[in-house]
């Protein structure tokens, strides 16, 4: 963020200034400060530049020097705008808001008619969510400068009060007030901008006054105020209030204008479907599912048939659904399925034409739905061997295919495996016959084929537990890509698809092609970051967790400075959303599970530094993956939402284990210094406490997430938790006694010993159970991969842990000295004990390094390019599958054994 | 089938199937929520049926004088959802958004080799205004056609007589 204020005013000043900003501003922070100093020599006193030199100092990282500066500012109480924003900027980056509101308060007294301070104090306020303050300045700040938007920034601040109050009456009172206020401004004829209008609308709601915001929307001030339609501002509160008959009329004069407005569709039929429960009819309302379908019918005729509108058509199947709940439609509107098909007939060449159908498919019955499965396919007079030869043709029998699919009875996998060489064969003829007419930014009809192949090759994949037609899939996809760069479908697939064999680095070539970023981050995390540790590949995993954390981090830091700008463009109701959608993304799973894993894999795969304490655990983690990222052509999709929230439900179990494995790490850290054991007795004992919830906690996730879990190629693969809790190796054990012997010897409890002899006993047997996981067949790569990523995690923090134990009993300042240190035969035990500790954890490790030394190869072949070369293409095709399969599982198993080496290393330094 | 309504934070989320396609950009957080809270009519999203991101425009409203205009920072339809009028359905909101706010034209910027958009705008009376050389950068830079659509209180259609040169994008205000 650039540092600059947007205006100076004093001249002189600026000028001296002026390259204390520029250096700021470019980043070079040192120059910044070495600039201050050189301004300070000449006027000392100068408060902005002592303000910047402190900014300077804080991102050098000497905070205490800089927060040195700043509390001698503070106590000066500086009432100059360029000063307050410097420090302003400064306190944001250590996240001490409230600083900010304590340094304007004092300001305002030093200047108490100042409008430019008084706006910063309230938007100090909006920062840390105070909103009776906020309150008090917006009104002192009306009082002298009597304009619009302070008085409603008042309004707003009692809005939020009444909006976080914890009692009713209290709410009530702030809501009657907010109201009273606003309403005083309308008697005034002082309300003058449409979010004022809005802000009203939104105090009214809140009281649940619908029978006011309607009088107010139909009134000649909202009128004036709020361009556009009015009535279509009215349906939600004609909802509200049940005024069905003037909803119903209001919708059908919106649709007679706007035939393909889905929002428009729905309060119709709200309308209708509660008319008809009432007794009486209304010749100029629809109240029968007679009327209302003759209404649809009437737009269809009316909508001019070289360009049907999807609007009218599917407003029908709508109709169906809602009549079919508690009721039999066909009488009215014929079977679902004739109406499906009608469907498909007149929008088969729009790629939309599928995706639209797919919730009106689900609620045919599924007997109906199977038996006509075929009628999809035939519709249009094609079949499954049909060969269309134009884009438009390609696109109609392509949709046909896939609501075929989607309707189909489950297939087994020959089934499966045959339709997946048709459409093959289908996409190959249109590359033979140039059908595929993608461009680089655009894909085509034709690609649907490739995709479509490559989820039956999956379907059969999953049957027959063989990799063979997953390795199709790939090969194909992979065409389908070199053809069409742009088509993200074959892009998701292939990551999904990679990683199901386990095979990272090659769903990494992928994934580096769709550029995904920022918001992105979060919300297709799951697709790839999310896998690549467990797929062993940790470099890349850091890379791609400590971006997300980035992205984390600049978000928690930006996101109440975009409340502040909802404010001053007087945009209100995106006050609040903007702010909750701040806590949404502040509180995201996934961003604390980033910061949690990153942290335990750099143990492993990074140099021998204290991990960083994690933020806090949000309170209530949310949800911010977008599972609809990758297209589902499945039938037995099932309920997705429930899918949804199951899985994110063991994720934020599978985040709590590791924030307490983690927070027992860092306390770890912090007992293995040199206080007495009294003095860290309250640490000590919350350290204890903490291992031993970890402990608990994951006995009790094995009885709950025990289970193993079919995979789809359109969903996350099973959260990391059933793994790690259901695994044969005991952690629980591991984790524990280490912990427990790292605690206990901070304690100088001689109770060590007996952790570690366990801890010993465990590792020793533990290794049964990596030779049985050390052979695995390519299906079972991706599972046998997990298996050794948690052991490989269990391997980095206790090799880290010995070293703490090492540091803490024999500091290295202590080692270079040469006068000799006489040790008491309780540390000599100690030592003793910790060396056949890491004579074992390095015996193991040379075991690892075997298991990965002999990892099997695997045999990838494919048919793909047998089939292409039945083609006349003219350019020759290599398909890069094997080489990336092959390229990119030397990859991660050096980089494994790599680390190992490393951590052997060190565990023979310490020694 | 549409549902057209304006865009919110939580949409960021969803709109994968949109941005993914390569000629559309995500940009940080603070972009769109700028947008959000300063320009809230001109970020609106047309959704399908079943509550999928079909497509959305952003857009604002700046300028002094006679140059006080709309202009469309972003305009993207999925691939899945194209040859709909999606595209143009999302700009006739715009247009009227900025016939209210009394714009004098609505401009936006477009690659010149983006021959499916420039049609589009054009046959949606759009001229092309001015080049604007090296206005993305890439390898190599690519120019921009800065296009071009009067609005009614631009009675005289000063705003959409082309320039005869290409301007450099400093040269842009």
């Amino acid at each position: 963020m650039a540092v600059r204020p947007q205006r100076i005013q004093d001249g002189v000043v600026e000028r001296r200034l002026r390259p204390i900003y520029d250096w700021l501003d470019n980043g070079n922070n040192k120059k910044a400060l070495q600039e201050a100093e050189k301004v300070l020599k000449k006027s000392p006193t100068l408060q902005a530049a002592r303000a910047l030199k402190a900014l300077a100092l804080l991102r050098l990282g000497k905070t205490s020097e800089s927060h040195a500066v700043l509390d001698a500012l503070v106590e000066e109480k500086p009432s100059d705008d360029t000063t307050l924003q410097a420090m302003t900027i400064s306190y944001r980056e250590v996240h001490q808001l409230h600083k900010v509101c304590e340094i304007y308060e004092a300001a305002v007294k030093v200047d108490p008619s100042n409008e430019e301070l008084y706006s910063h104090l309230f938007m100090s306020y909006v920062r840390v969510g105070d909103h009776k303050s906020q309150q008090r300045a917006a009104m002192a700040l009306y009082k002298f400068a009597p304009k619009n938007p302070y008085y409603f920034w008042a309004v707003m601040s009692i809005v939020l009060q009444a909006k976080t109050a914890d009692d009713s009456t209290k709410r009530g009172i702030l809501l009657s007030l907010a109201q009273r206020m606003v309403e005083n401004f309308i008697t005034d004829n002082k309300m003058e901008a449409e979010q004022e209008a809005r802000l009203y609308i939104m105090i009214l709601e809140l009281q649940e006054k619908w029978d006011n915001i309607l009088k107010f929307i139909e009134g000649p001030l909202y009128l004036q105020l709020v361009p556009g339609l009015t009535s279509q501002a009215c349906i939600p509160y004609f909802k509200r209030i049940g005024e069905w008959k003037r909803l119903n009329l209001l919708c059908k004069d919106l649709l007679w204008e706007n035939q393909d407005r889905w929002d428009f569709y729905m309060p119709y039929f709200d309308s209708v479907f509660q008319l008809m429960t009432k007794s009486g009819t209304d010749n100029y309302v629809d109240d029968t599912p007679e009327k209302c379908h003759e209404f649809i019918c009437l737009i269809i005729e009316n909508v001019s048939t070289d360009r049907p509108l999807r609007g009218p058509y599917l407003a029908r199947l709508e109709l169906w659904k809602r009549l079919a709940k508690d009721g039999d439609p066909t009488s009215l509107l014929g079977s679902g399925v004739a109406l499906c098909v009608q469907y498909l007939r007149v929008f088969a060449n729009k790629p939309c034409a599928v995706p639209d159908l797919k919730v009106y498919l689900s609620m045919l019955p599924q007997k109906e739905r199977e038996d006509h499965s075929k009628d999809f396919l035939n519709c249009l007079g094609f079949d499954e061997n049909s060969e269309p030869v134009n884009a438009n043709d390609i696109q109609k029998h392509v949709s046909c295919l896939y609501a075929w699919r989607l309707t189909a009875p489950v297939g087994s996998a020959e089934e499966n495996l045959s339709i997946a060489r048709l459409l093959r064969k289908h996409y190959l003829r249109c590359l033979e016959q140039g059908l595929v007419t993608s461009t680089v930014t655009e894909f085509c009809a034709a690609d649907n084929y490739g995709t479509l192949a490559a989820h039956h090759f999956f379907y059969a994949a999953m049957e027959q537990e063989d990799p063979a037609p997953i390795l199709e899939a790939l090969n194909l996809l992979e065409l389908v890509l070199h053809h069409s760069a742009a088509n993200f479908h074959a892009k998701l697939l292939l990551i999904s698809l990679y990683h199901v064999l386990g095979a990272a680095i090659a769903a990494d070539s992928i994934y580096c092609k769709l550029e995904v970023k920022n918001i992105q981050l979060v919300s297709l995390g799951w697709i790839h970051a999310a896998r690549l540790a467990p797929a062993l590949a940790s470099a890349r995993a850091l890379r791609l967790l400590s971006d997300t954390c980035t992205f984390h981090k600049h978000h928690a830091k930006d996101s109440v400075e975009q409340v502040t700008y909802a404010y001053k463009f007087g945009t209100f109701e995106k006050v609040v959303e903007v702010w909750e959608w701040g806590g949404r993304i502040g509180g995201c799973a996934w961003c604390a599970t980033c910061g949690r894993e990153r942290a335990l894999l750099a143990l492993l795969a990074g140099p021998p530094q204290p991990p960083h304490a994690p933020q806090r655990l949000p309170q209530t983690p949310t949800d911010n993956r977008d599972l609809n990222a990758i297209v589902s052509w499945s039938s037995t999709d099932g309920d997705r939402a429930l899918y949804k929230s199951r899985s994110f439900e063991r994720d934020v179990a599978y985040l709590r284990l590791k924030d307490g494995l983690l927070s027992a790490i860092v306390l770890c850290i912090e007992c293995a210094d040199n206080r007495n054991a009294e003095e860290k007795s309250s640490q000590l004992e919350e350290l204890r406490k903490c291992i031993s919830a970890f402990g608990s906690a994951l006995d009790s996730c094995r009885h709950v997430y025990g289970e193993r879990e079919r995979i789809s190629v359109s969903a996350p693969l099973p959260s990391r938790i059933i793994a790690f809790v259901t695994s044969p190796v005991p952690y629980r054990e591991l984790y524990t006694n280490t912990l427990l012997m790292v605690c206990e010897i901070c304690a100088g409890s001689p109770s060590a010993h007996t952790y570690a002899e366990q801890a010993r006993s465990t590792i020793v047997a533990s290794r049964t159970e990596l030779a049985a996981h050390a052979q695995p067949t390519l299906w079972g790569n991706r599972d046998a991969f997990e298996f050794f990523s948690n052991y490989l995690e269990f391997i980095g923090v206790i090799t880290f842990l010995l070293g703490v134990c090492n540091e803490y009993l024999a500091p290295a300042h202590a080692k270079k000295s040469k006068k000799k240190t006489t040790h008491s035969p309780e540390q000599i035990k100690t030592t003793e004990t910790l060396n056949k500790l890491n004579d074992d954890v390095q015996t193991t490790i040379t075991i690892l390094e075997e298991i990965f030394e002999k990892w099997p190869t695997f045999s990838y072949e494919a048919s793909l390019e047998e089939e292409l070369a039945k083609l006349t293409l003219t350019n020759k095709y290599h398909s890069p599958v094997v080489q990336k399969l092959k390229s990119g599982f030397e990859e991660v198993l050096t980089d494994v054994k790599n680390n190992l080496k490393k951590k052997a290393k060190y565990l023979k330094s310490l020694q | 089938m549409t549902t057209i309504r304006p865009f919110t934070c939580e949409d960021m989320l969803k709109f994968n199937n949109v941005n993914l396609d390569p000629l559309t950009e995500t940009y940080g957080l603070p972009f769109y929520t700028q947008y959000l809270a300063h320009w809230p009519e001109y970020f609106q999203v047309a959704e399908s049926p079943s509550g999928e991101i079909m497509g959305y425009i952003m857009g604002k409203a700046e300028g002094l004088g006679e140059n006080w205009h709309g202009h469309v920072t972003a305009l993207t339809v999925s691939p899945d959802y194209r040859r709909l009028g999606i595209a143009a359905t999302l700009m006739n909101i715009l247009e009227d958004v900025s016939e209210k706010k009394k714009a004098y034209f609505v401009d936006l910027f477009v690659r010149v080799s983006n021959k499916v958009a420039i049609n589009m705008y054009k046959n949606l009376g759009y001229i092309v205004y001015r080049t604007v050389l090296e206005y993305y950068s890439g390898d190599p830079d690519e120019d921009a056609y800065d296009m071009r659509k009067a609005c009614s209180r631009d009675v005289e259609k000063k705003s959409v007589i082309p320039l005869s040169h290409p301007v450099r994008p400093e040269e842009v205000d």
